[in-house]
């Protein structure tokens, strides 16, 4: 019975070879790092460098992001609610410390509007062997101004914030 | 295209193989000895039967409530992934399965006691059964990923599954309390093969505007997945020993479970019948080759932050690795060999069946009559309609099915049961089963969603079951 209804049972026509075509290719986002320094430090900076650090960040060179990433846009927010003026870089490092990419943030004294910047990575951006290959971030906060800060605002400081918005590929 | 056909059938009916456990075409099938599997309190007019070992019983049952082969691979030009997306991704829900089971009888006999009104049956089988809920925010999170989802939780409950494999040890007792009444029971030991299961998780992963920085990440999670007796089967695929260690565990080498069947059949009237059984009141304990696996707590990261100038107090400091081990600290992924208890899924039958049209003359060894006062096995009618409820004990929740039937007997040669269900698989569910009784040997085939025959590659679900006996009533 099963036999003969599998016999004369019909099935229309299927394309297997489809299954080439899957292709799982999500966006996920997070935040990356968040760096603040308060006024106090901008003022007790005996030179212009207000910060000068380096952050292993292994999240990108990790095999499980780094073969799978496409492409991707890293954010980075400043805020400044002191008053002085000042130059942000962050510098994309590989394992060995060389710089991979530069980002420059020209910060206005408050009152300020926040200042956001996106950087591109892979298709029309830069290049996204450049995130495969990040393990640590270097942020670096230059007092322009040279001139000391006496805000009237509660808690001045200066901020930076940043996050990934990158698309993997799963399956392909 | 043939290669598609045959790729199409070897889906069907292998890698689909496990889906839904309704025996509604064999349930009441006097006919057939395997029908007291599904009621031990079937009425039954044999002398004694004896399946033929590895014959006697096979059932094998497919189905996925929400999504067929030819809705990712019918050949209609539109894109795969779209297809994907808006049927698999989207178009199903936490609630849609892809479940089943699967038995394959090693041992089943029947024979009557001394007093003629007890008839007892013993054997053993193999069963497989597993069920798995569709992930679906898992997959949304695979597929689209989190990103412009802000404030959008994603369920960790619907992972969602279990599953087992075992041999079944039974014996029990089909008696006729009187003339209207037959009652059964039987009694089982389940001698476990493997078993998995991951049915009680909870918790959400979200992403949300961050206090600090610009996002933050929160999971929270009480997940566990208890297994028993994996390892073991791939240390032993590993020796070359899978076949031994099977076998090993079938006969009572593994984790061991007890349970109970229980039915019975109410001749309302001379025509009119009510039956009901429950069917794997039991559990298995697991103590054995265990491994389980958790992930319990709550973590939100914003990225690394770094607060001057306290943060460059340790100029060696990794925020990097402390960020990845707060989270494993906070949300610890964890094994452990803790023993555990697994209940079956109980199964609920039941039927109200109307005879009518001319008799069938009863074969049991007996002065039988349709209208004998003290008759042990009644007289059967040509045709019998009636209906059956089905409902199974699910991790989401009992799941129903409804049957409605007609059966037609040509003699002591040979019957027939149409079915047509309505269940979460399909409205258009029409089954037929046939049993064919040619001396002592009874032969009896049974299929089930034959409108799906159509397209085989567009049925959300099939099942079938065969089986060979030799029956005797005794008479001389």
């Amino acid at each position: 019975m099963l036999s003969c209804l599998t016999l004369f049972s019909c099935i229309e026509d299927q394309d297997f070879n489809q299954f080439d075509e899957i292709g799982v290719t999500p966006t996920i986002e997070a935040s990356i790092l968040y760096v603040e320094a308060p006024e106090s430090l901008v003022n007790a900076s005996t030179q212009t460098n207000v910060i000068n650090q380096e952050f292993n960040f292994d999240a990108f060179s990790s095999d499980v992001f780094s073969k799978r990433v496409l492409d991707g846009t890293i954010t980075y927010i400043v805020e400044n609610t002191t008053e002085s003026e000042l130059s942000v870089s962050i510098e994309l490092l590989d394992l060995d410390g060389n710089v991979l990419d530069t980002v420059i943030i020209p910060v206005a004294p408050a009152p300020m509007e926040m200042q956001q910047i996106d950087i591109a990575y892979g298709n029309s951006g830069r290049s996204i062997d450049i995130i495969k290959n990040t393990s640590s971030i270097r942020v670096e906060a230059t007092n322009v101004s040279g001139t000391q800060s006496t805000s009237t605002l509660a808690e001045p400081k200066v901020i930076l914030k940043s996050s990934g918005k990158f698309r993997l590929e799963i399956i392909q | 295209m043939r290669a598609s056909k045959i790729l199409s059938i070897v889906l069907f009916w292998t890698c689909f193989a496990m889906f839904g456990q309704n025996k509604q075409l064999l349930y009441d099938f006097v006919e057939i000895p395997q029908s007291a599997m599904i009621n031990p309190g079937v009425d039954t007019d044999f002398q004694w039967y004896a399946g033929v070992p590895l014959l006697s019983g096979m059932s094998l049952q497919a189905g996925s409530s929400g999504l067929s082969v030819n809705d990712i691979f019918a050949n209609d030009g539109l894109d795969i992934n779209d297809k994907i997306r808006d049927r698999a991704i989207y178009g199903m829900n936490a609630r849609d399965e892809l479940s089943g089971t699967f038995q394959i009888e090693l041992l089943n006999f029947g024979f009557r006691g001394k007093n003629p009104d007890n008839f007892y049956t013993g054997g053993m089988y193999i069963e497989g059964d597993a069920i798995g809920y569709w992930f679906q925010d898992y997959a949304i999170l695979a597929f689209d990923g989190n990103a412009d989802k802000l404030n959008q939780p994603f369920d960790l409950g619907h992972l969602k599954t279990r599953g087992e494999m075992m041999n079944v040890f039974h014996i029990g007792l089909n008696k006729k309390i009187d003339n209207e009444l037959t009652i059964g029971v039987r009694g089982k030991i389940y001698s476990s093969i493997f078993d998995f299961n991951s049915t009680k998780n909870q918790g959400t992963f979200i992403t949300k505007e961050g206090v600090n920085n610009i996002y933050s990440s929160t999971i929270e999670a009480d997940m566990q997945l208890r297994t028993s007796g994996l390892n073991g089967l791939k240390d032993a695929s590993d020796d070359g020993t899978l076949g031994s260690t099977i076998t090993k565990r079938a006969f009572f080498g593994g984790n061991l479970g007890v349970g109970v069947d229980l039915g019975f059949t109410y001749q309302l009237s001379d025509q009119l019948v009510f039956t009901g059984s429950l069917l794997d009141l039991g559990f298995i304990y697991h103590s054995k080759d265990i491994k389980n696996y958790t992930l319990n707590g709550k973590a939100t990261i914003e990225g690394i932050e770094i607060i001057l100038p306290d943060a460059a107090a340790d100029p060696n400091a990794d925020f990097w690795q402390d960020l990845v081990d707060d989270v494993e600290g906070f949300v610890p992924f964890e094994d452990n060999a803790d023993s555990y208890i697994a209940f079956r899924p109980t199964k609920l039958y039941s039927s109200l069946r109307y005879n009518f049209g001319e008799h069938v003359d009863n074969r049991a060894n007996c002065a039988c009559g349709v209208n004998a006062s003290s008759n042990r096995a009644r007289a059967k009618y040509v045709n019998s309609v009636g209906g059956q409820l089905y409902v199974i004990n699910r991790p989401r929740g009992p799941q129903v099915a409804l049957t409605g039937f007609y059966q037609r007997r040509f003699g002591n040669f040979m019957s027939i049961k149409t079915t047509y269900t309505i269940d979460k698989f399909s409205y258009s569910n029409v089954g037929l089963g046939l049993s064919l009784q040619a001396g002592p040997v009874n032969i009896y085939a049974m299929a089930d969603n034959l409108l799906s025959y159509g397209n085989l590659a567009d049925s959300n679900y099939a099942s079938f079951q065969l089986g060979l006996n030799i029956i005797s009533w005794g008479k001389k």
